[in-house]
């Protein structure tokens, strides 16, 4: 059997081209290439659905057509005397615990007795063929009496209950100050954000192996194999240490890439037929079937005096959770936390709650929480600052959060909140140049090269947006991280469960270890859940705790490695340094080399990096909740044809709070994604479904962001102000560009057209600034 | 999987085994393939058939080869003939698609944001069908297009005949992004100086192309042809506001006597956007 996952997260260190004599980049500060380009780019890099095992058989996944249904019967002898077909599973078949869930076991790995979303598993097949596998599914007998789904949130509350828990799955009252203060301008307002799918290159994939120990492998994509093995052996009924997750190369992924729903009917028919099952999810299924961020519906009320400083923020968010809990519970903290963004504000009342329906799934994507509440209080500062006649910036400006300010959740911001710097510097960016100053056939007007655009009708406007987004897990989450640094002769090894998702978490390993253990040579092993556990890769936090951990265990490599030497010459390890394979004192005297010290020996060392610790929020929304907090200030730059409501956004110039800049190539390249990712949840995404039933899902139906509806991306300032509680200093930098860019271009859309703009993706009809001839 | 070198053999192959499914570009058949939805006993491609994979001419027509890919057609001596058909095909879709996808699979498939089929409508382009036995016979596209006639087993669209009218034609599409996206609307215009006319129809909005004959007829005759054929911004106005009115008419106030209900607003929204490309449409025209 070959599963290819060697090569995937092992690849050696890719070597860019280079004019010969300048040496490579080394070490932290230089961009390092990422290792794994060379394969992605010439089509040789292993992902789960290339897997291929000796005798595989191949799995599909019956799913319900309906978003809400009493399953009446259910009959599969049809698809199981089906000739190939070697194992037909349903609920009965779950050796374990028939539920699971992130947080909540909530969630059936079969529908037994009711459907509660559109494409909900309810049965699978393993067959020999992957056609007589979806033959055989789609033979499945099932006789539903279909319910009327609940698909307002709204509605949640009072509507049956569609798990024995209640629809409501968490609810913060967060209260901050004096309710009774009342300020001198009011301004109201209603924002609703669609649903954006993490849409992640490459759809589900996954093969099981049954172990002869009676145990089984999942050979997939997970980006946290451990909580995906307990999921899978509390599912399978076996002991944690009889499952294991192996992590293959992850095409690319923002939270949670993988429908776990798929993985545990895998391990099932893996164990039934003991053979290896393979499947590879249509894209279809996919968006059916993995979370997506939360669709909310967000009520405002600010409160200024007549200079425009915030005096009271009242809010209402409800997340629409879909039919599982998830990580919703989060999601609503983070919602909850930065409701009133990164601006002080004396006296917060805000009411969050996450409810049920029978919509699709939602779950951990990039930003969850902050993104929507972020558009929101930035369209309500632009509508302060309208009402008050103000600058939008000056607004801002006048409010802004810094270090030792207070958070309306009690907690004090102690890393650094450089907030008004970073609003001055895409102030102080200069605009691009209108399209009139360039030759006519140049222009790309909003509607694209072949579209209706006409000069005349197209209208620029400029916005501006300032976010937060929270760093690491919150509210008391153990977020540990443990690696194993190797030396032997001249080359490192690093061993860590962090998956590289393509946040450049291999790259900076390599990095890391080059800088304190001197070694040119690093190599990051691949990642399976026989090691201990770092995680999930979310939140930024594999720069932080499973960066820290790789730091600290090269540390005792590194003292290991000294301390003889030092001792002999009688001099602290401190001063002598290992640069390119080579140890030399403080004064020059001693000069030798990494290998020679190490004699053959090989020097281990493993330690574990854990952030200082959070507590939940308590029953009025207070509590020092997060570990730390990332900030940016963007500006859009968009044209607007007024009379078709088409939109292209020209340029959005990012200022970003990083503490330290680790790789700078890899920085800008997660900024630039997370900017466009931002642009897609503004103009395009949004998973639509009628009466619970998701219209189109492929990606047609569902448009991303092209190369022509990518702005240009400005990084005009990286703020270095170091975090002393992180690691280097550094701060992740994906999530707060993907939560304050659709503020920006909801807010360039506003001043282009005059429209309110309170629904997020931006529609046609909605940034139509004449009135209707009829 | 069958590959015939001619109109012919591909005739031949399809009613030798009438469950096959012909295949051009397969931009749109081969997706409802890969996803389940089709499952052709067997496929006769017409990739191979080079008499439908460029144009001739024929008497103040061209007769285009139904292989024609959108590629090929928006390249600028293409444009140079049919100007509005070489806007659709630029604008239909990304490079990969355009490649592959033809103009025959775009009248076959039929979809109502398919972009050559407003100008084949404006056009009033007519599709030469090959049957058993070396037959031809020719039918208007729109008659193809609304059902009034069809395919019958064994046939094949071969050319489309269009005429060349040597006077300006513009095709234009709103989408929801700048990238390339399916048309919320699309509006197709073209000078007919000879018969002295204007054809306009308006595609995506309806399950096929619409022509609005009247406007189209009223606008004609406020044209100077032998002069400047300019007109006044405010009759390309009207012009749009006929067309979109034409094309997405008021309900009908019920039979009591009733208000019917307003139209939602994202039918206004379409209204107002076939208005403004119609407008604009008739005004780069006349440039």
């Amino acid at each position: 059997m070959t599963t290819g996952s060697e090569a995937a997260t092992a690849a050696p260190a890719a070597q860019g081209h280079r004019p010969p004599g300048e040496p490579a980049p080394h070490g932290l500060g230089s961009s390092l290439p990422q290792s794994d380009v060379r394969a992605k780019t010439e089509g040789t890099f292993p992902y789960a659905a290339d897997l291929w095992a000796e005798g595989l058989l191949w799995a599909a996944v019956l799913r319900s057509p309906h978003p809400h249904a009493r399953i009446v019967s259910l009959d599969t002898s049809q698809a199981t005397e089906m000739p190939g077909v070697h194992a037909v599973i349903t609920h009965d078949d779950v050796p374990g615990d028939p539920n699971h869930g992130r947080r909540v076991a909530d969630r059936p790995v079969f529908a037994k007795d009711v459907v509660r979303h559109h494409g909900e598993p309810i049965a699978a097949v393993a067959a020999d063929h992957p056609d007589t596998a979806r033959l055989a599914a789609a033979a499945i007998a099932v006789e539903y009496e279909v319910l009327d789904p609940v698909t307002d949130p709204e509605t949640a509350f009072d509507a049956e209950p569609l798990h024995s828990d209640g629809n409501l799955i968490r609810h913060i009252p967060l209260r901050y100050g004096d309710p009774d203060v009342v300020g001198e301008v009011i301004v109201e307002g209603v924002y609703r954000i669609g649903r954006q799918d993490p849409a992640p290159i490459g759809a589900e994939a996954g093969l099981a192996v049954p172990r002869p120990d009676g145990g089984v492998e999942i050979y997939t994509a997970s980006t946290d194999p451990h909580s995906d093995r307990d999921l899978a052996a509390a599912c399978l009924g076996l002991e944690p240490d009889r499952v294991k997750v192996v992590v293959t190369g992850v095409p690319g992924a923002m939270g949670d890439r993988e429908d776990v729903g798929m993985q545990l009917p895998l391990g099932i028919l893996a164990l039934r037929t003991g053979c290896p099952v393979k499947l590879a999810a249509t894209r279809e299924e996919s968006f059916l079937g993995h979370g997506h961020r939360h669709p909310t519906l967000l009520r405002y009320r600010h409160h200024a005096d007549s200079d425009g400083r915030l005096m009271k923020v009242e809010a209402q968010i409800l997340l629409d959770v879909g039919a599982y809990a998830d990580y919703s519970a989060e999601s609503l903290a983070a919602a909850v936390s930065f409701a009133v963004g990164p601006y002080v504000v004396p006296h917060a009342f805000v009411e969050g709650w996450a409810v049920r329906t029978n919509n699709p799934p939602s779950g951990h994507v990039r930003g969850e929480g902050a993104m929507q509440v972020c558009a929101a209080h930035e369209g309500q500062m632009d509508k302060l600052a309208a009402r008050l006649g103000l600058d939008p910036v000056e607004l801002r400006m006048r409010n802004v959060l810094a270090t030792g300010d207070l958070l309306p959740t009690g907690q004090t911001v102690t890393c650094p909140a450089p907030v008004a710097e970073l609003l001055a510097a895409v102030r102080d960016t200069e605009l691009p140049s209108l399209p009139k100053e360039a030759p006519a056939d140049e222009w790309l007007l909003p509607g694209g090269p072949e579209g209706a655009g006409e000069p005349g009708a197209v209208r620029r406007g400029v916005g501006y947006a300032l976010g937060m987004v929270h760093m690491l897990g919150a509210e008391g989450a153990d977020e540990v991280s443990t690696a194993t640094v190797k030396v032997s002769g001249n080359r490192a090894t690093v061993i860590c469960a962090a998956v590289e998702t393509g946040q450049g978490f291999s790259t900076l390993a390599r990095q890391i270890v080059q800088e304190v253990l001197g070694v040119e040579e690093v190599r990051v092993a691949p990642v399976d859940t026989d090691q201990p556990p770092a995680g999930p890769a979310a939140h930024g936090r594999h720069t932080w705790v499973s960066g820290g951990a790789v730091e600290r265990a090269a540390k005792m490599v590194r003292t290991q490695l000294l301390q003889p030497l030092a001792q002999k010459f009688g001099m602290s390890t401190e001063l002598l340094t290992i640069a390119d394979g080579k140890i030399t004192s403080y004064d020059g005297v001693l000069s030798t080399t990494v290998a020679e010290e190490l004699e053959g020996k090989e020097l281990w060392a493993t330690a574990q990096c854990r952030p200082h610790p959070t507590e939940p929020l308590d029953d009025s929304g207070q509590g020092d909740a997060f570990v730390g907090l990332a900030f940016a200030a963007v500006r859009a730059v968009v044209d607007v044809d007024i009379e078709l409501g088409s939109v292209r956004v020209v340029e959005m110039a990012v200022a970003q709070d990083v503490g330290r800049v680790l790789n700078p190539r890899q920085l800008a390249a997660r900024i630039e994604a997370g900017v466009t990712q931002g642009v897609g949840a503004a103009l395009t995404e949004n998973l639509r479904t009628s009466r619970g039933v998701v219209r189109r899902p492929d990606l047609t139906g569902y448009a991303l962001p092209t190369a022509l509806d990518a702005p240009d991306i400005r990084i005009v300032k990286l703020i270095e102000e170091r975090d002393v509680v992180a690691p280097f200093g550094a701060k992740p930098a994906s999530a707060v560009p993907v939560v304050t860019s659709p503020a920006a271009v909801a807010a360039a859309v506003r001043a282009a057209t005059g429209r309110p703009v309170s629904r997020l993706p931006i529609r046609p009809q909605a940034a139509v600034a004449v009135p209707p001839s009829h | 999987m069958t590959l015939p070198v001619s109109l012919d053999e591909a005739v031949a192959a399809l009613t030798a085994m009438p469950a096959a499914v012909p295949v051009a570009g397969g931009t749109d058949l081969m997706s409802a393939v890969n996803s389940g939805l089709l499952r052709p006993a067997a496929l006769v491609g017409l990739n191979r058939i080079r008499e439908i994979r460029g144009w001739q001419y024929q008497d103040g027509h061209a007769l285009l080869g139904a292989g024609l890919t959108h590629a090929r057609m928006g390249r600028p001596d293409f444009a140079a003939l049919i100007p509005g058909l070489a806007a659709a095909a630029r604008a239909a879709g990304p490079p990969q698609v355009r490649n592959a996808g033809t103009l025959g699979g775009n009248i076959v498939s039929a979809a109502p944001t398919g972009d050559a089929l407003p100008v084949l409508a404006a056009l009033e382009a007519n599709v030469v069908i090959a049957g058993p036995d070396g037959g031809r016979r020719e039918t208007p596209v729109g008659h193809l297009l609304a059902g009034m006639d069809m395919l019958q087993p064994g046939e094949i669209v071969g050319f489309i005949r269009v005429p060349l009218l040597h006077a300006p034609q513009v095709f234009l599409k709103a989408t929801g992004r700048t990238g390339p996206g399916r048309a919320i609307a699309s509006v197709a215009l073209v000078l007919d100086p000879a018969r002295r006319g204007v054809r306009c129809a308006v595609g995506a909005v309806a399950p096929m192309p619409l022509r609005p004959l009247e406007a189209e007829h009223w606008v004609a005759g406020l044209i100077d042809w032998d002069g400047a054929r300019g007109l006044a911004p405010e009759v390309c106005t009207a012009f749009g506001d006929y067309v979109a009115a034409a094309c997405i008419p008021d309900p009908l106030p019920a039979e009591d006597g009733t208000e019917p209900p307003p139209l939602s607003p994202a039918v206004v929204h379409v209204r107002r956007t076939v208005a403004a490309l119609a407008r604009r449409a008739l005004g780069r025209a006349l440039a």
